[in-house]
């Protein structure tokens, strides 16, 4: 079990002695049960940490903004951001470290483990408990959640109401953060790749349907997008104008600004924009599902970044945001490569 | 305006005059409606341009309302559309709809002075008020054009400003030193105070980019100029035209149908977001 | 007109319905949205509320305006598209979700009549469901100048009475509706009615959201205006779609030309949706943005919906649905922004 009291101590500290900046973590919400992102200034502010099946926030994805901000302004700040991370969020700020986007010196990482448990997905839960609200979800023992509902408290196991994404969890335990609440636990239920071996049974038409009848839904909001750590390009190929303009662009580039996908959601374009970024994953994506979780239209994209992670993993024997120090899947070469076009 | 606000009506482009050149190039383009329509506009009013394929950008007529065998648009080549525009020779077509917005109140500045302070291609939506104010010209009092930019080559309409010298007082100016160049030589905001326009029974008109209407606005107040005595035009991105996209909006006006003219005195009452 | 429809009669009636294209709630994965059924006996008014919300329907997210050709540049004609002339019914339809379209009547005529829009809203009529509890706990329709049981927007409203439905005609397109087959409807009697009211006060009270300065939000925003609350609101946005495409009263979009071929050019212009939390929404060519940070951009969202809106139509530009308080990936919750507003000191 995480002590949050030990975990607040620690927040407290490091605002106090001002060797962050400010502390990213989770706050109770105003909407149920849910947390949400919180951003900690004040060593005051720290009681309203919280830690809970529902911090399912990949808070790596603030970073971009700050580093963003870092790179704007004239007096960069040297102290680092504190920010609470999971097994994969750390993942990502490994990746982050990997492609030299992040500097380490910018983020001290509280690493929480997951333990037996993990984050529950809502949908889950509101069938397994009938739409009944849920007043508060706690980690129980073991692979246990406590909910509470109007009827009281019940008991469920984690393998119902877990998210996806953390029953195919590979690295539930943040290992290299500075410093580590929880232990490492193994897990019994994981099940890397599960929803990838299912549909790949299925034959290449019905794959096609499949996938067909999924964009379909899709409603280019762009949350998967805008959720992801891994999406910090400046400007995106499917955003409208030219977003990185500067006074020297000149009218021509501007003009040139190629359209990869139209902004109707239809089928072609949503394709474009899908299997566009899902390539930009390749390598890179480290399964902390906030995509899946954020879309409102329940398109499975988990399943796209799957099939090229364990592309990679079956290839290259690379695991993203497994190790900070080796270099980035796409941008390095090794004389061992398993594709001979190469050599 | 036609039955359905989104179709534009086809039209010529008749004549095409290089006022600029360089990355940031200017043109005039003048146009003939395809079919009489009976498009008829106000000054300070707009109009969105379509190059079939590539868009529509909301460009203010140049021209005045009293020319009535075409109409004028000067472009700056700034984006997607308006290089298109630039790369379009006479006798192509384009799309028109409008006009759109609001105008100048010019009746109700009969028997006033009027000042005209402009910055590069701000000359544009000048250029009409100014022209239809000439066109009535014994009806108001004297006419003064403040109008500068980077350099002489920056400047447009150069031959008809020459021709203006005879109708009214005409100042001009560049920002920077250049051989050959006899009058004022620094910003617009400058010349202003420089040059004194009394706010005595007047009225004065700036448009060019945010930075010098700013600082003409600040001019101007220092000269004693009311804030109704000071008017502009803003630009927005625009998309429909008709107060419906919504992406145009400062507060609960939209620009494309409640502008693009606004008193300096209107104007700060809107939350100060354009 | 008041009347009593059994819930076996349901697809009766929708049969004597074949002159229309019938919509209804249709479950999809682990949502719901609106679309065509068959057959009427696959009409479930059992739901809570669509994921897209019936704008999705009367302002579709593609539109296509007109189409464009030319051999040479020369020659070129344009040909306007409208809808085409299917007449509908839509059943099922929430009241927050009809008093949008209400809303959004307003933004699509005035001045400047939206054909697209018009011919698609005239063509539909729109049966609603009240709702004799909150569908969610993120609904918040009474808090804002709506309820439960609002008829705004809609023609027909019904109200479940367990083995029944109450219907009520708004319009007289709903009249007409309900001039079918003499045995499908019984009269609403005195109980009927008694049992409605009953429902529509107990569902009142059930709603927890409130939002108690709702009529001074448009001075309390326009007081904010300049103040860091944005930004502190506005720090876990990460500038997607969400709230507003889910949004019933979003009305804002993007026009654009599509070009199937270059040469000969042959292609169409389409508007599609596009939302205020896009930073491209207001970027000018020259890279000028006049809201160009997270806290602008949710500035204007909340100022639309109750400061802008209300000022130019005197209306609320939000029907309390929740979907965006229940969807934003990072819990960011309108009501609890409006209400923090108020107390704001900074």
């Amino acid at each position: 079990m995480i002590d949050l009291a030990a975990l607040k101590k620690e927040a407290k500290q490091l605002l106090k002695d001002e060797k962050v900046t400010y502390l990213l973590g989770y706050r109770q919400g105003s909407n149920g049960h849910r947390a949400v992102p919180a951003f900690i200034r004040e060593p005051e502010e720290v009681e309203q940490l919280t830690w809970d099946p529902t911090c399912t926030y990949n808070l790596t994805r603030y970073l971009i903004d700050e580093v963003r901000e870092r790179n704007s302004s004239e007096e960069r700040e040297d102290r680092p951001v504190g920010i609470l991370v999971k097994g994969c969020d750390n993942r990502a700020i490994n990746v982050l470290l990997q492609e030299k986007y992040l500097r380490k010196e910018d983020v001290h990482v509280i690493g929480i483990s997951c333990e037996h448990a993990g984050m529950v997905d809502e949908k889950k839960l509101a069938r397994e408990l009938k739409n009944q609200p849920v007043m508060e979800i706690e980690f129980g023992e073991g692979d246990r959640f406590v909910v509470t509902t109007e009827e009281g408290k019940t008991t469920i196991s984690a393998e119902k109401i877990l998210a996806d994404r953390c029953l195919e969890c590979k690295a539930s335990y943040p290992a290299g953060a500075e410093v580590i609440f929880g232990d490492k636990v193994k897990r019994e239920f994981t099940r890397p790749y599960k929803g990838l071996q299912e549909i790949e049974t299925l034959p290449a038409g019905e794959r096609w349907a499949f996938w067909k009848a999924q964009f379909e839904k899709c409603i280019r909001c762009y949350a998967c997008r805008s959720v992801c750590t891994m999406c910090y390009c400046d400007e995106c190929v499917v955003d409208s104008i030219e977003l990185a303009v500067t006074a020297d662009t000149t009218a021509e580039e501007k003009a040139r600004k190629v359209r990869w996908a139209e902004r109707s959601p239809v089928t072609s374009e949503n394709f474009t924009f899908h299997l566009t970024r899902a390539m930009h994953m390749a390598g890179r994506c480290v399964d902390c599902g906030e995509c899946e979780r954020a879309c409102p239209v329940d398109i499975p994209l988990r399943l796209l970044y799957a099939k090229l992670a364990r592309t990679a993993d079956k290839m290259f024997d690379y695991e993203a945001g497994s190790d900070p120090d080796q270099p980035p899947l796409t941008s390095s070469f090794t004389m061992d490569d398993p594709g001979d076009f190469i050599r | 305006m036609k039955d359905n606000p989104y179709l534009p009506e086809l039209a010529r482009i008749v004549e095409i005059k290089e006022e600029v050149g360089g990355e940031r190039a200017i043109k005039s383009f003048r146009t003939q409606f395809i079919r009489e329509n009976g498009f008829s506009f106000q000054c300070g009013q707009c109009a969105m341009l379509s190059v079939f394929g590539r868009g529509e950008s909301m460009i203010s007529i140049s021209s005045s309302p009293y020319t009535s065998d075409y109409h004028q648009f000067s472009i700056m080549k700034m984006g997607r559309v308006t290089t298109a525009l630039h790369d379009m020779q006479e006798n192509d077509i384009i799309g028109i709809r409008g006009p759109f917005g609001n105008a100048f109140p010019v009746d109700q500045w009969k028997g006033k002075n009027l000042i005209f302070i402009g910055g590069g291609i701000g000359l544009a939506p000048i250029w009409s008020v100014l022209h239809t104010a000439l066109h009535e010209q014994e009806d108001y009092g004297d006419f003064t054009l403040i109008y500068g930019a980077r350099t002489s080559g920056h400047l447009v309409f150069k031959d008809e400003l020459e021709e203006l010298r005879d109708k009214m007082t005409v100042y001009l100016s560049v920002d920077e030193e250049e051989s050959g160049w006899e009058e004022f030589v620094g910003f617009v905001p400058q010349n202003v105070t420089e040059k004194k326009p009394s706010p005595e029974n007047a009225i004065a008109v700036t448009c060019g980019p945010p930075i010098m209407i700013k600082y003409v606005i600040q001019a101007l107040q220092d000269l004693e100029f009311d804030d109704s005595q000071i008017y502009t035009t803003i630009e927005n991105k625009m998309k429909c035209g008709i107060g419906k996209c919504g992406r145009c909006n400062i507060g609960s006006h939209y620009v494309c149908k409640d502008g693009p003219v606004y008193s300096w005195a209107e104007l700060k009452q809107l939350p100060q977001e354009y | 007109m008041e009347k009593i429809l059994t819930k076996q009669a349901l697809p009766r009636w929708i049969e004597q319905l074949d002159a229309y294209q019938i919509y209804a709630p249709v479950r999809e994965q682990e949502g719901w949205k609106y679309a065509i059924v068959d057959t009427p006996d696959s009409v479930t008014l059992d739901y809570p509320n669509t994921v897209l919300s019936l704008k999705s329907i009367l302002f579709p997210q593609r539109e296509v305006f007109l189409e464009f050709h030319s051999q040479n540049g020369r020659d070129l004609e344009v040909e306007e598209l409208l809808p085409g002339d299917a007449q509908s019914v839509i059943f099922g339809v929430r009241p927050c979700d009809a008093k949008a379209i209400s809303l959004m009547d307003k933004v699509f005529g005035g001045d400047y009549i939206d054909n697209y829009y018009w011919k698609r809203r005239n063509q539909t009529r729109l049966i609603g469901l009240a709702c004799n509890e909150p569908v969610s706990p993120d609904c918040f329709c009474n808090a804002v100048d709506g309820a439960p049981y609002s008829t705004e927007g809609l023609d027909i409203l019904m109200t479940d009475l367990g083995d029944r439905y109450f219907l009520e005609s708004v319009t007289e397109k709903g009249e007409e509706l309900l001039a079918v087959e003499d045995d499908l409807f019984q009269e609403a009697g005195k109980k009927d009615q008694k049992a409605v009211k009953d429902l529509r006060s107990g569902a009142e009270k059930k709603f927890e959201r409130k939002i108690p300065e709702l009529q001074n939000m448009p001075e309390i925003l326009a007081n904010l205006f300049d103040s860091d609350f944005w930004e502190q609101e506005s720090m876990s946005c990460i500038r997607c779609g969400i709230c507003t495409y889910l949004c019933p009263s979003c009305h804002c979009f993007d026009i654009n030309d599509e070009v199937e071929t270059a040469a000969p050019l042959k292609g169409v212009r389409v508007r599609t949706w596009d939302t205020c939390q896009f930073p491209d929404f207001t970027m000018h060519s020259s890279g000028h943005n006049p809201r160009s940070d997270r806290a602008a951009r949710l500035r204007q969202r909340v100022s639309h919906k109750y400061r802008y809106f209300p000022e130019q139509y005197d209306a609320f530009l939000c029907t309390g649905c929740g979907r965006c308080i229940d969807k934003c990936p990072v819990g960011i919750d309108i009501v609890e922004v409006l209400n923090k507003a108020v107390d704001y000191e900074g």
